[in-house]
């Protein structure tokens, strides 16, 4: 072969040279479909194999990932640290339990062996164990979680081919008490949900123990009175909260329907999600906590302001009305007191889209709450913010929040001022949130009208049934209707009501909605919050006061009243009784 | 006139550097980060060891394969045959003085690093190929004479890897190799004659091979037969891949993969690690991105106007989507398990760096899809 010179060749394209380069292209074009097609074939083994058969997969890996524990004798399993309440009542704990495989190679007798099984854990049949024991291979799971009788009566079987495997098992002795703030894990001890999941890292490094700020007897206190709500008005679900208003310990936080954590098996999804953290909602009324505090900052006047309620309030194509229509033109603790609309809506017009978006804000309103809960949910709000949304947001539509996110909001209008981040665990120490490190959010002076205007809604107007004599129970009823296809659905709503007591000196906040209630026949047919989370709360606020040991306003100083949910407190309490007594 | 000076523009550095293959270079970058991801989490999130090394390398040998693209076509035409000798005689070499490496011997030292002749054998081959077949006319290629130097190109370094042994690789360089035949238009008999001779000689084949290899097969054949000795690989992977499920267990939460259940996890099984953590859409990523690659290249191929560059840039587009068929294949168990590496995203220098110089090659095509190359007589 001798190499042409470059210069010399001629480029035409022969009939030849068409073909060959018709043919390669051709060619190309095939093999690149051939391509095609084996790609397609790969694509399609891999989701046989992590799809159809991933289950069955997922199954071998956590028999090979103790199968493979008990080959190389791994370390023993790091246990995982409880997590308990504020006053060390355990809500979760991980117990050792044995696991029983065997290893087929060692089997001595396998009918005798299998029979033995059989008799012990009638779960499965002779042919079954039988079947096990025979298997190639070095290791087959028996039963999982074995407790000692069982263990014991393995041994007494004396086949050498029978071994333990020691686990934990995640405990939860509280049952369905708290499971949304507590949680779950997966299997193989990863948290889920809940304080299991927030704090899985911390839970999972050494033994250390998760002291909550919960209280095992007010959460009890909280469920069952939000349950027994829910039965007799026929409600969908409820969700409750109680805080501490002056540092942010969630002292209860109720979200039913809910689950026991210890049976997972069935659960829907209804029961896993969490309304008090989780679930946002528009909650109508009780926001008018939150506007009336806004006028109180812009105008130093306003409690010399009146507006008018005697006509629905027409704004472009939009009437607003009230339930209860007074007909008159209300002073501003009236327009509260009695949960005017029209009012609160002439108020928020006073106050301004700039103001109350800004007020709202400040308040944390607007921004998903900070909680060391995953399941947080964010807020809606309109967007853009038009004027009319600043009327209607004024009485709390078009404003979705959780539960957390409302008593973290009024905590500082009725505590003084002072902003409050909800909290989940117990600092170490006693570090208490003071006027020199928490920031100052709202007016001490106003703060103190807001309080004796939410008195006033409990002792005059919408939630005389909140009441509790001698405890100052204040706050402010939501009935709000549920958005559904088209607008709001008259028959479907959140009564909700935001309490605190003792008004005088608020150190708790109670806040409890409860969802889709129906009428009954004791409340007239109605469904609205004075009937239903009104009394509710009544009913938590005395037993928390008898649990809590909180003396009647005017009986006990301040002093006594100190950490009184702590149970070290309390014993002190009781060790001095004369101190107490004299008082 | 006025062409030369077209010509002239079509040679400026400028011109070159705005119509290099960008799109094929993003492509190939998205895998090598996959091939980071992956390294970071293998390391159990840690860049030492694998994931930085493997990023310096890709960008040196990144911009190895960019000069190799910007070097006119004519200059790797004129190196097709000596290269090829140089490969074979490298290969030589390894059978003589190469370091056994995993059982077989299939590395060279070179002092300063150290390569696997095979892998760059594979491009050697093509390139001869592409060479010998350029000038070649129909009628050449019907005729049986024509074709046995090429054949023997191919079949002589084949034999040579597979003494050393390396069976994944002989299979890939017979395969590219037949490619090239094939599209340069050899008659369709030679095709299914050798299929055919290949299927009756499998019987014999197997008296040749390894013990290794035989178990391989066999193990493949029925995996759950000797789970933890040669079936572990493909069963562990398959635990790994399986328990990804649609979305994966999340960057950095293979517990397969990072437990150490999985043996060359940062090597040939690294794939195994990216679907366990980013489940079956990953793994569609994965593919969607390779498939991409290899149309890109199809389309270079196709639309060469010189058969040495059409032949070349096929044939190393066709050893490339092997690689990646063979490595999926392998480790979702469709295959027996052959040692061969995801290019990209294992962990490892050779296989980088024959993918690149593959890459830098058909870049080359692409940018010198018009240049007039000399014909053989």
């Amino acid at each position: 072969m001798k190499r042409t010179p470059f210069s010399k060749l001629s480029f035409t394209m022969t009939g030849n040279r068409g073909a060959a380069l018709e043919m390669a292209r051709s060619r190309i074009v095939l093999l690149a479909l051939v391509f095609i097609v084996a790609y397609t074939i790969v694509g399609i083994r891999l989701f046989d194999v992590m799809i159809l058969q991933g289950r069955f997969w997922q199954d071998v890996e956590d028999t090979r990932a103790v199968e493979a524990a008990v080959q190389t004798k791994a370390p023993e399993a790091v246990r995982r640290g409880d997590i308990v309440d504020r006053n060390g009542a355990i809500l979760a704990t991980s117990l050792k339990t044995a696991s029983l495989f065997a290893d087929p190679a060692l089997i001595v007798d396998a009918q005798e062996t299998a029979k033995a099984l059989a008799a012990l854990f009638p779960e499965n049949t002779y042919e079954n164990y039988l079947e096990k024991l025979q298997k190639k291979g070095r290791f087959v799971w028996l039963k999982r979680n074995l407790v000692p009788e069982e263990q014991h009566a393995v041994m007494l079987i004396g086949d050498p081919g029978l071994a333990f495997q020691e686990e934990y098992k995640r405990t939860y002795p509280q049952g369905q008490l708290a499971p949304h703030i507590v949680g779950y894990v997966s299997r193989d001890e990863m948290g889920q949900a809940g304080l299991e999941r927030a704090f899985n890292g911390l839970l999972e490094t050494e033994e250390t123990v998760l002291k909550t700020t919960l209280d095992i007897r007010l959460q009890h206190a909280l469920r069952q009175e939000i349950a027994n709500t829910i039965d007799i008005f026929s409600a969908k679900g409820g969700a409750g909260v109680i805080m501490n208003i002056n540092n942010g310990d969630v002292l209860a936080l109720v979200s039913l329907p809910d689950f026991d954590p210890n049976k997972r098996e069935k659960l829907d999804g209804d029961q896993i999600f969490n309304r008090a953290t989780l679930g946002v909602y528009e909650l109508g009324s009780v926001f008018k906590i939150f506007s009336t505090a806004a006028l109180l900052e812009k105008f130093p006047d306003a409690l010399s302001m009146t507006f008018d309620a005697r006509e629905p309030l027409k704004r472009g194509r939009f009437t607003i009305s009230d339930y209860h229509p007074e007909k008159r033109v209300l002073t501003v603790p009236e327009v509260f007191m009695v949960s005017s609309n029209i009012g609160t809506a002439l108020m928020g017009e006073e106050i301004g889209t700039e103001g109350l978006k800004a007020f709202y804000k400040k308040l944390g309103l607007l921004s998903k709450p900070d909680i060391s809960l995953r399941e947080v949910g964010a807020p809606l709000y309109p967007r853009p913010w038009r004027d009319i949304n600043t009327l209607t947001a004024s009485y709390g539509h078009g404003v979705a929040v959780s539960p957390i996110q409302l008593v973290a909001a009024v905590a500082p209008i009725v505590n003084g001022g002072l902003q409050v981040t909800p909290r989940f665990l117990k600092p170490e120490g006693e570090e208490e949130v003071t006027k020199t490190t928490a920031m100052r959010v709202y007016d001490e002076q106003n703060g103190e009208i807001m309080r004796s205007l939410m008195r006033l809604v409990v002792t005059e107007g919408t939630a005389k049934k909140a009441d509790v004599p001698g405890y100052e129970v204040g706050g402010k009823t939501g009935t709000a209707e549920k958005p559904g296809a088209k607008g709001y659905d008259r028959k479907r709503l959140i009564s909700s009501f935001m309490g605190a007591f003792p008004m005088s000196a608020p150190k708790y906040a109670v806040f409890v909605a409860i969802d889709e209630p129906q009428g009954t026949k004791e409340s007239y047919g109605y469904a609205t919050a004075g009937w239903t989370a009104a009394p509710t709360v009544a009913r938590v606020v005395e037993r928390m006061v008898s649990i809590l040991g909180i003396p009647p306003v005017g009986v006990a100083t301040a002093e006594t009243q100190e950490d009184a949910e702590d149970m070290g407190a309390k014993t002190q309490l009781i060790a001095q009784p004369v101190k107490g007594q004299a008082l | 006139m006025a062409k030369s000076i077209q010509l002239q523009e079509t040679n400026s550095a400028k011109y070159k550097l705005l119509h290099l293959s960008w799109g094929l270079i993003a492509l190939l970058f998205a895998v090598a980060m996959i091939g980071f991801l992956s390294l970071y989490s293998a390391a159990g999130g840690n860049v030492d060891p694998w994931a930085s090394r493997h990023m310096v390398r890709f960008f040196v040998l990144l911009s190895g394969c960019l000069i190799i693209a910007l070097i006119n076509i004519r200059f790797w035409y004129r190196l097709a045959y000596p290269i090829y000798v140089l490969g074979f005689l490298m290969l030589l070499a390894t059978e003589i003085m190469g370091q056994v490496g995993m059982g077989a011997q299939r590395w060279i030292n070179l002092g300063i690093i150290q390569i696997q002749p095979s892998e760059l054998m594979k491009i050697a081959v093509v390139m001869a190929l592409a060479k010998y077949f350029h000038s070649a006319s129909l009628e050449d290629m019907r005729k049986l004479s024509f074709l046995i130097p090429p054949a023997a190109m191919v079949f002589l370094p084949v034999f040579l890897v597979l003494a050393q042994p390396d069976l994944g690789t002989s299979i890939m360089i017979v395969c590219a190799g037949v490619a090239v035949f094939f599209i340069a238009g050899a008659p369709l008999w030679i095709f299914i004659t050798g299929g055919l001779a290949t299927l009756a000689s499998i019987p014999v084949a197997w008296l040749f091979l390894h013990d290794y290899q035989k178990k391989r097969v066999l193990t493949f054949l029925n995996p759950e037969s000797d789970p933890f000795g040669s079936g572990y690989h493909i069963t562990q992977s398959k635990i790994a891949i399986g328990s990804g499920g649609l979305e994966g267990k999340g960057f950095l939460r293979g517990t397969q993969s990072q437990l150490n259940f999985l043996p060359e996890k940062q090597t040939d099984f690294i794939f195994t690690l990216w679907l366990e953590e980013w489940g079956f859409l990953g793994g569609l990523i994965l593919l969607a991105l390779n498939a991409a690659i290899i149309l890109y290249g199809t389309w270079i191929a196709f639309n060469c106007r010189h058969s040495f560059g059409r032949f070349m840039a096929f044939g190393l587009m066709v050893n490339y989507s092997l690689y990646v068929f063979i490595n999926i294949a392998m480790v979702t168990g469709a295959i027996p398990v052959v040692g061969v590496p995801l290019p990209l995203i294992s962990y490892g220098g050779t296989a980088m760096m024959a993918a690149l110089i593959s890459f830098g090659l058909i870049m080359s095509c692409a940018l010198h899809k018009d240049s007039k190359l000399p014909r053989m007589i």
